[in-house]
């Protein structure tokens, strides 16, 4: 019976062989990826431990720097990390939004897609040419047309001269917000575009039937019917803001001086890394190093979960 | 007619100028793209020479003069080596979730964790790979590529498995029902159906880690000389870039200006040609 | 829409549609052998039972239809007999099968094989994406190492036998995807036939297509009568009466009638059967 159609047992042996090494093969790299993760956490863990030891909670409260005494604090770091996130987020945010709403209602249909290649091409370019453009070109163009007479404006009214005085040399924390919000644009708009057109258009032409404006379709029935979305949307780019090394590091200025000036120079967990772990005065430095990252992969990490929670809500719904 | 015209001529101005926002905010992005590319054009073309591709990187102070082919050198050799290690396991990984592991449970953690990956700060992944194969051993190639493939990896994964489930259930149906293997079935016929779309992702990942600077830091770091040695600190686009921008020397500052051009050209280009691939695969199917 | 104008085309006619049985129809003819036993089947997506306690015979060398209405769990049947729910988690079937006097539901039955030896055709063409020659080949290099003249002659023989080979024996290395829809559906039955399986397995393998290529698929499920044992699953009940030498009539998971198609369709002794063919539901 089986030889009438020429199938030798021999060659279906050797199916389920490798049918079975595919198997394994698949489901040990699925389980690298997870080796990774538990890896990277237990590599950070470890290599944080000195100083966690040695200063202890302090290690968050505290703004001094001293690597050679090994008096180290993170506070600097931390607050600088978040400040120029959050700066990113007010200034990316809308603009993103913006050319959402332009690439999926206002633009005439010729320029959809060019428009949307271009942003796409935006979140192509490497962090460290935002870095470098930002140094040379934005800084002193910043310092000349912005801080200055800004800085001369507010001078003598109490806690804006200090929120906008300061050494003024065109780097420093807000500069970095600024480069960091040009980077993550293109996230959040690709992101926010595409959940958009989620929005189905009988929806859509129901409102515009009832005489709405463009406007008025958006903010009642696109944002609403997508707001998970564009949150989802908004917190990776806010991940990819928290976490961003190269752009900042050209131009935040590297201070651990811990000021309230949105000028003055300043640092980010991830600057700080950049510019001292390869040459760490010693064990302790490099492991207070280790425990910033160790607190940038946690923070990011519950940001990028809530993200991907919000966006896979997303997709259910559009799956029922 | 009941209609308050003066409400309506409100909300008729309201939506004009929100309307004029998203229309300044487009023509806002744009405008950046346009700004940064012309600014590294115009200072990027003017170190471009014969040099650039055959001499060393200058040693401090050394003016005028030198090049980048240490640089580029060591920046080709990691990303391939990223890629020929990220490459393979990211495609077995996707597989086994739109595969094998459909519908499992570790194809769903295997997802997240893999999400999360993908966005991850890649200077982690740097000090990740400085833990396990640089601290005692010293700076090396190799840390650097392995660092590289970590960031090829949770892309790839990504592509793969989305590509694979976008093949229709017909054609697995079809082949098993000639008899054939899973293994078979995947090798032959799925990855043939998603190629296009894999290649893509595959070209995306490439343009992610040419220009990765925070993880090549302390992995690869720098070496002034020209050298093959995969075990020893190397010279990469990026980390030079990074080193020489923030220098007083102009020959350096020139040669980070022709370094960013020649990274973004590199880029672009692959991100033009998955772009193309993925469009030309939307056309045949 | 108006259904009581019973004179526009498409309009429900309660009267017994006209329903040519061939003259030649040789299900009488003895004996027949049992290629397929089916033993009290039942089959679950899940929680949901979708066949009910279903036992039926397939003939060797014979055409079997199953029909219904959409939902019957026609469709269910045919894949369980070459195991195709396997591909699925939480599907499973009941019940005994019996193919060359194993029960082919045993979970040791090698699928693969299984699968080599019951071809299946699907509802919408399957072409791989790959060339027409590479489409045929597929099957045959799977179990067999055979010399690329003898591949040549089994992918031309496999192309005759599914009436294709005069319209695409110049371009056979031209990509499978460029057919037409009728000329993909008779690509893969000549792929089917290509490994040389025992059972031919049809799923509404005509549904997708236009009604000259419905008719050149049917012609050639009745000439590949004489060498394979065939079971189709259709909705289209003259196709049934055309093609088949028996018919099962299904509804809600369950059969309702088997028996030689000119019976079913013209002495039908349940009067579900009697209604669903005569178009008073379905």
């Amino acid at each position: 019976m089986a030889g009438s159609s020429g199938i030798s047992l021999s060659t279906l042996r050797q199916h389920n062989f490798w049918d079975a090494v595919m198997r394994h093969a698949t489901r040990t790299a699925a389980l690298t990826v997870l080796l990774v993760l538990g890896g990277v956490i237990y590599t950070l863990v470890v290599g944080s431990l000195p100083a966690l030891n040695q200063l202890g909670l302090g290690f968050f409260s505290s703004q001094r720097w001293n690597p050679v005494e090994e008096n180290l604090g993170g506070l600097t770091a931390i607050y600088g990390t978040l400040i120029t996130a959050l700066i990113a987020l007010v200034i990316a945010v809308p603009i993103s939004l913006g050319i959402a709403i332009f690439i999926t209602e206002l633009c005439p249909r010729w320029l959809r897609r060019p428009i949307g290649i271009a942003i796409e091409l935006l979140a192509g370019i490497p962090s460290i040419i935002y870095g470098i453009w930002g140094l040379f070109v934005f800084a002193p163009v910043f310092r000349d047309w912005f801080q200055i007479p800004v800085n001369n404006a507010v001078d003598g009214i109490p806690i804006l001269s200090t929120v906008f005085g300061g050494q003024i040399n065109g780097y420093g924390i807000l500069t970095a917000g600024i480069i960091l919000s040009i980077m993550i644009l293109p996230y959040i708009t690709s992101i926010t575009r595409d959940v958009f057109e989620t929005v189905p258009a009988v929806l859509k032409e129901s409102a515009y039937g009832l005489g709405s404006t463009t406007w008025e379709v958006v903010r009642k029935v696109v944002l609403p019917y997508s707001g998970a979305g564009v949150i989802g949307g908004i917190m990776l780019g806010l991940g990819r803001a928290l976490g961003e090394t190269m752009a900042v590091t050209f131009v935040v200025g590297n201070s651990h001086r811990l000021t309230g000036s949105l000028f003055s120079p300043g640092t980010t967990i991830s600057a700080s890394i950049a510019n001292e772990f390869a040459e760490a005065e010693n064990v302790m430095h490099e492991s207070a190093l280790t425990l910033l990252g160790l607190t940038l992969f946690v923070i990011t990490f519950i940001v990028l979960a809530a993200a991907r929670l919000m966006l896979l809500r997303l997709e259910q719904r559009k799956g029922n | 007619m009941a209609l308050d015209t003066s409400l309506y001529a409100r909300r008729r101005v309201t939506n004009q100028i929100v309307m004029l926002l998203a229309w300044a905010a487009a023509a806002t992005g744009l405008v950046i793209l346009a700004l940064i590319l012309f600014t590294l054009f115009y200072n990027g073309v003017a170190g471009v020479s014969i040099a650039v591709f055959t001499e060393m990187t200058p040693p401090p102070g050394s003016e005028p003069g030198g090049g980048l082919l240490n640089a580029i050198y060591g920046t080709l050799v990691m990303t391939i080596m990223g890629t020929a290690i990220g490459t393979p396991v990211g495609i077995l990984a996707g597989t086994y979730m739109a595969e094998y592991g459909l519908g499992t449970r570790l194809a769903t953690v295997v997802r997240f964790i893999n999400d999360i990956l993908l966005s991850a700060p890649s200077i982690v992944i740097g000090l990740f790979v400085y833990g396990i194969m640089v601290k005692g051993s010293g700076f090396s190639g190799w840390a650097g590529g392995v660092a590289l493939s970590l960031l090829v990896l949770p892309v790839v994964v990504r592509t793969t498995e989305d590509m694979l489930r976008l093949v229709p259930n017909g054609l697995r149906e079809a082949a098993s029902a000639l008899g054939s293997p899973r293994s078979h079935v995947i090798v032959k016929v799925a990855y043939r159906a998603a190629k296009a779309g894999m290649l893509t992702g595959i070209l995306l990942a490439v343009a992610r880690i040419t220009g990765e600077t925070a993880p090549l830091l302390f992995t690869a770091l720098n070496n002034p000389n020209w050298s093959t040695d995969m075990n020893g600190a190397m010279a990469n686009l990026p980390v030079v870039i990074f080193k020489f921008a923030g220098s007083p020397y102009e020959n350096w500052r020139e040669l980070a200006w022709t370094g960013a051009l020649i990274v973004t050209m590199a880029v672009l280009v692959l991100n033009i040609g998955a772009r193309m691939l993925s469009a030309q695969s939307k056309a045949n199917s | 829409m108006n259904t009581s104008s019973s004179s526009l085309p498409g309009a429900v006619h309660t009267q017994k549609p006209y329903l040519e049985v061939r003259p030649d129809s040789s299900a009488s003819k003895l004996p027949m052998t049992e290629k397929i036993s089916v033993r009290n089947v039942n089959f679950f997506y899940g929680d949901y039972k979708a066949l009910k306690d279903i036992s039926l015979p397939i003939y060797d060398k014979k055409v079997t239809a199953l029909i219904g209405p959409s939902g019957c769990g026609k469709s269910t049947l045919l894949r369980i007999f070459n195991r195709m729910y396997d591909l699925y988690p939480k599907q499973r079937a009941e019940g005994e099968i019996v193919f060359e006097g194993k029960n082919l539901l045993d979970p040791k039955q090698d699928l693969n094989l299984l699968r080599a030896r019951i071809g299946m055709v699907f509802q919408k063409p399957t072409p791989f994406p790959m060339s027409i020659y590479d489409n045929i080949a597929f099957g045959i290099r799977l179990y067999e190492k055979v010399p690329k003249s003898e591949l040549d002659d089994r992918v031309e023989t496999a192309l005759k036998r599914g009436a294709l080979w005069d319209e695409v024996k110049d371009k056979l290395g031209q990509s499978g995807l460029g057919l037409s829809g009728g000329q993909q559906q008779r690509l893969c039955i000549a792929r089917s036939i290509a490994v040389r399986p025992e059972v031919l397995l049809l799923d509404e393998p005509t549904s997708a297509l236009d009604p000259i290529a419905t008719a050149k698929v049917e012609e050639l499920i009745y000439q590949l009568k004489s060498d394979y044992t065939i079971c189709i699953v259709t909705h289209n009940m003259q196709q049934a009466a055309r093609v088949a030498d028996f018919t099962a009539f299904m509804y809600l998971g369950e059969l309702i009638e088997f028996g030689e198609t000119s019976q079913v369709f013209t002495k039908p002794t349940q009067t579900r059967t009697e209604d669903y063919i005569t178009g008073r539901f379905g």
